[in-house]
């Protein structure tokens, strides 16, 4: 299969797979219909007139059609299914388009007014356009495996007879599907010339069975958007693969940070060790931190009732007391007072779980800057 | 691009439906793996942005830090200044001559260039208030080569009348 992938790569898009159908076994009739029909008239009109044109019923005959939004005719085509044996028509299974092979030439730019002659190994088919972008004729000539260039010549010149001011192309080349620029249109090269049929018109032009031909479309639009979430994937993978790089990179370039970190961490850890020693140090010489000041302090304004257990400094400027009392009124006096010092810049209560008739709770008293200043007999 | 389309669309249908499902789990594993690696270089690259920055203003500082660092000793007399043996030695001293009983941790120390700050816990267990004052107004003549840290005061549970001190002390050495 990898080898499969890779010569199919090299090799380029292949043509679609087209299969020509002998003109000689289509009648071919160009039928009025109204300018402002829309494509569903226009199939149904088609149908009618195969009803009227056809020795056979419609499901007996391969059948399409050709027709330009706005023309004033549609060229009918059909043949009869027994002529095409089944091995002949499961071939066609797979193939993107099924159509005679002179309705390849159709998509042709500035036929009007020209007659076009097609060889084919059956024959010549003469294709005759008048002011209409759509043929108004096709007629077909059997030409025998042994007839000489001077037979052939006849026959042509019959042909061109029937339609003497028209502009004569005469083709020397069979058609061949080839693979086109975009999606939607289907190219022939016929010889010197171009043909280019819009794939929205070839779904009537194809003859197989219409709702063969409405399954193979739906088989068409699940493959397209397999397709399309295969791109997507690839398109993602593609995307995955740019952001690999793109944390390599990072990865690198974070290396290098880390790097310079580690290489200035212990300078900067000797910078932030001499900020906190000199803090401290600074404290040491002016911060004193003032406990058996701030224990008379709050000993000074302490209601007799309130008896003192447990005493510890948070931080330089706060106290901590642990303390009880039978008197539960003297707490919140003990409170009152100390909020209402300016020394104190806050006094925060707590009440502990006690029992025996005594209240227990913690006192923390935050005092100001500068409030305290060292006793030397406190 | 389109010989590749031309390739997709003329596989079998189980041979597509496998090609985008082979590469569905190859965009999911992948794509997986990759989200968890770039969370991991993005929280690692934001941590050593954060990181830099504070280095960097710990570096623009340096001057300054290290200028007020001389500074703040330079007022000391390294003399006076006290080394972990003889912060111990002076404490117990203290509090001997108070009759405290005494005891401590082991000190710490804490270097920086030309100085060091050395921390002891020390305990001053079933003291009387009186000797506690003095051997506290006694530490504070040593200020600012030594001061407390931290205190703490206890009741003594056995015997309320007493109390049990605790003490986290600082000293500061020159190193010249």
């Amino acid at each position: 299969m990898t080898r499969s992938l890779i010569s199919s790569l090299k090799a380029g898009p292949p043509p679609p797979r087209v299969v020509l159908l002998p003109d000689a076994l289509f009648f071919v009739r160009a039928i009025p219909v109204p300018r402002d029909a829309t494509p569903p008239e226009i199939a149904s009109q088609v149908e009618l007139a195969l009803e009227t044109l056809s020795p056979f019923p419609p499901a007996q005959l391969y059948h399409g059609y050709y027709w330009r939004p706005g023309g004033e005719r549609a060229l009918v085509y059909a043949a009869y299914r027994r002529r095409f044996t089944t091995e002949q028509a499961d071939a066609w299974q797979n193939a993107e388009l099924v159509i005679p092979a002179f309705a390849s030439v159709l998509g042709g730019n500035g036929n009007r007014n020209t007659t076009i002659v097609l060889p084919s190994a059956e024959g010549l088919t003469a294709i005759y356009w008048d002011d209409q972008a759509v043929p108004a004729r096709v007629a077909f000539r059997p030409v025998p495996p042994d007839a000489l260039e001077a037979d052939v010549t006849r026959l042509r010149e019959e042909l061109l007879v029937a339609a003497p001011r028209n502009k004569t192309i005469v083709l020397d080349a069979e058609p061949l599907a080839e693979s086109s620029s975009g999606d939607d249109e289907m190219t022939f090269r016929i010889g010197s010339m171009d043909s280019r049929l819009p794939v929205a018109q070839t779904a009537s032009m194809d003859v197989r069975d219409k709702e063969a031909l409405a399954n193979l479309r739906r088989s068409r639009r699940r493959d397209l958007v397999l397709w399309r979430t295969f791109l997507g994937l690839v398109a993602a993978l593609v995307l995955l693969g740019l952001a690999e790089l793109a944390l390599i990179g990072a990865d690198f370039w974070q290396r290098t940070r880390i790097a310079r970190a580690n290489e200035q961490r212990p300078l900067v850890e000797r910078i932030m060790t001499a900020q906190t020693l000199t803090t401290r140090i600074n404290e040491l010489s002016t911060k004193r931190l003032l406990p058996f000041e701030m224990i008379a302090f709050l000993n000074n304004h302490r209601p007799a009732e309130v008896v003192f257990r447990r005493v510890s400094t948070v931080g330089l400027h706060a106290i901590r007391v642990e303390a009880y009392t039978s008197a539960f009124p003297a707490v919140s006096t003990f409170e009152s007072a100390l909020k209402a010092l300016p020394e104190c810049e806050r006094v925060e209560l707590t009440v502990l779980p006690g029992g025996d008739n005594l209240m227990t709770f913690e006192l923390t008293a935050t005092f100001r800057p500068d409030a305290l200043k060292p006793d030397p007999n406190p | 691009m389109k010989t590749l389309k031309a390739f997709f669309l003329g596989r079998l249908l189980r041979e597509k439906a496998l090609l985008v499902l082979f590469f569905v789990l190859g965009v999911a594993m992948w794509g997986s793996n990759f989200v968890k690696r770039a969370s991991r270089e993005w929280a690692s690259i934001r941590s050593t942005t954060t990181e830099l920055n504070t280095q960097a203003q710990w570096l623009a500082n340096r001057e300054r830090i290290e200028t007020a660092s001389v500074e703040a000793v330079q007022n000391l007399d390294p003399a006076r200044t006290f080394d972990h043996t003889r912060l111990v030695g002076e404490l117990s001293s203290l509090a001997r001559e108070n009759n405290l009983r005494f005891t401590n941790d082991t000190p710490q120390t804490v270097r920086s260039g030309q100085f060091a700050v050395h921390t002891v816990q020390i305990q001053l267990p079933r003291a009387d208030w009186e000797a506690l004052k003095r051997f506290y107004v006694a530490l504070a003549r040593r200020s600012p080569y030594i001061g407390i840290e931290q205190f703490a005061l206890a009741a003594d549970r056995g015997n309320p009348a007493q109390l049990n001190a605790s003490l986290r002390i600082l000293s500061v050495e020159i190193v010249r």
